[in-house]
């Protein structure tokens, strides 16, 4: 029998991931095994109720509003000669490296400052208030969801929009006829990527809204909160939550790629 | 009536640089209704020549006037100028007919009028029974008559097709000859085409040879071989050498 023993690189590669799988799988195992256990008792809670309720709304409205930013921005940046397009990519870049407290702390400076007491009195309070999760969210995912944009929109080939202007189409109709349609795809996995990330987004919340019981709190918040007085099933519990949503946006996602990929198999 | 005021597109000392690559002072002029082929070897910058016919590319120095108007300051969809990239770029979440009439959509046609165009093209291309299909179910041919239908449907000034004939079988290339020349017949556009292959620009009235982002001269079609062409031309074209011929002011050969 000729059987090729491994080389010694891909043995190394081998070994990392067993160990990456080992990491991952005992991060997740605990959280099913336990979360699961205490699961029921914790779903009847009205603290958890309210945490989830909290958390889903708020993702949802902040990745449309992320979307509605990230979009127009992306094709810009992709398909318009725009002044200073470095310094532009530089802050995106420098905001999506930065640590999220630090984007929380900035931004409670700046709902405290005068502008920020002025929308306030308007209506719209955003620090310490359901508001400001809504705004963290926003804020930490902006610029992930202008760089899924940008590359979803770097897959489309810029020759089908230049053949659709010069069949008279503007800027506007080769957006919404050519570009959207072909870079659906890209978008529609962004969004459920983003609505994740928003769902477990802590560090800018915490620092702009903080943490209260039934007022602004989130699951990532309950977590914290349970934490905090020793209630680790609890805790637990609201991390399987967590978990169980981000699988369900996956397989969403995957569903609905797959859907997709079905009505234009011959794209 | 002179020349100047019978062009079509016209290029006036265009200057355009790519990197290393120069577009060196390249005049042309195409005339209403007139077939006009460049040719020239791969990377002599033949594609950046008919892209900038299009206006897709500003001048470095130099203009392109299409219609009298330099044709980079006109807005794209106000161009009226047709245009085939080499892989055609048909939408591929369109079928044909989608694609065809996209045009005539946007000019907000009724769709009876939509219809009656899509069908009539289809006929005259021979591509109505692939009418319903998405373009990556058509083969190359195909997809070369669906994408002609496309920007002649909307009845463009000029056609500029960047090498129409370098994916076809001899037999669908003999057939895309009388195709230009029943288009030019019908629809009354002036046609430039680009192409590396000497014996396909026999089909053009006139041919620019374009080396090394020169254009070494233009030339009747029938008198591409017979024309006092230079050394490096002649080497081109796989002619023996001989002496070097003369140009007027307009780069026109004349023996």
């Amino acid at each position: 029998m000729n059987r090729r023993r491994p080389d010694l690189f891909t043995a190394l590669c081998a070994g990392a991931l067993v160990v990456t799988f080992l990491l991952m799988g005992c991060v997740l195992l605990i959280i099913v095994l336990r979360g699961a256990a205490a699961l029921p008792g914790h779903l009847a809670s009205q603290q958890t109720l309210f945490a989830l309720a909290l958390s889903v709304k708020s993702a949802c409205i902040s990745t449309v509003f992320c979307f509605l930013l990230a979009v127009p921005t992306a094709y810009l940046l992709t398909r318009a000669h725009i002044p200073l397009r470095g310094v532009v990519e530089g802050v995106l870049e420098l905001t999506m490296s930065l640590p999220y407290i630090v984007l929380g702390l900035s931004l409670l400076i700046l709902f405290s400052s005068p502008a920020g007491k002025a929308l306030s009195a308007a209506g719209f309070p955003v620090v310490f208030s359901q508001n400001g999760i809504i705004v963290a969210q926003l804020v930490v995912n902006l610029p992930f969801a202008i760089r899924l944009a940008i590359t979803a929109f770097h897959g489309v080939d810029r020759k089908l929009e230049t053949v659709a202007g010069l069949l008279g189409a503007s800027p506007a109709r080769r957006f919404f006829t050519i570009l959207l349609p072909l870079s659906r795809h890209g978008l529609i996995s962004a969004f459920i990527l983003i609505w994740s990330r928003a769902l477990g987004e802590f560090g800018a919340t915490l620092m702009l809204v903080g943490v209260t019981r039934m007022k602004t709190e989130t699951l990532p918040g309950n977590i914290y909160l349970n934490v905090s007085t020793n209630h680790i099933d609890s805790a637990l519990a609201s991390a399987f939550l967590l978990l169980a949503l981000s699988a369900v946006s996956l397989a969403v996602s995957g569903w609905m790629t797959r859907a997709d990929g079905r009505r234009s198999r011959y794209e | 009536m002179s020349e100047r005021s019978l062009a079509v597109i016209e290029a006036e000392e265009l200057t355009l640089r790519r990197g290393r690559f120069l577009m060196d002072r390249v005049s042309l002029r195409v005339a209403p209704r007139e077939i006009f082929a460049v040719i020239g070897k791969t990377g002599a910058g033949k594609t950046l020549l008919l892209e900038s016919m299009a206006g897709f590319h500003r001048p470095d120095g130099g203009r392109v006037l299409y219609g009298g108007v330099p044709v980079y300051r006109i807005p794209v969809e106000r161009r009226n100028i047709g245009y085939l990239y080499q892989d055609y770029c048909l939408f591929p979440h369109m079928t044909a007919r989608q694609n065809i009439a996209y045009g005539l959509k946007l000019r907000r046609a009724g769709r009876e009028e939509t219809a009656r165009r899509v069908e009539e093209l289809a006929r005259r291309f021979d591509i109505a029974r692939v009418l319903d299909q998405y373009p990556a179910t058509l083969s190359g041919g195909e997809q070369q008559r669906v994408a002609l239908a496309r920007a002649l449907i909307t009845q463009p000034g000029l056609l500029l097709l960047d090498e129409p004939f370098s994916a076809l079988d001899p037999v669908t290339k003999q057939g895309l000859y009388g195709m230009l020349l029943d288009i030019r017949e019908s629809f009354g556009c002036s046609i430039v085409f680009v192409t590396h292959n000497f014996r396909e620009a026999a089909v053009a009235h006139r041919i620019g040879v374009l080396l090394d982002g020169r254009l070494r001269g233009t030339v009747l079609g029938s008198e591409l071989m017979t024309a006092p062409w230079d050394g490096e031309v002649r080497a081109f074209l796989g002619l023996p050498e001989q002496m070097s011929g003369k140009k007027d002011d307009a780069g026109e050969v004349y023996a």
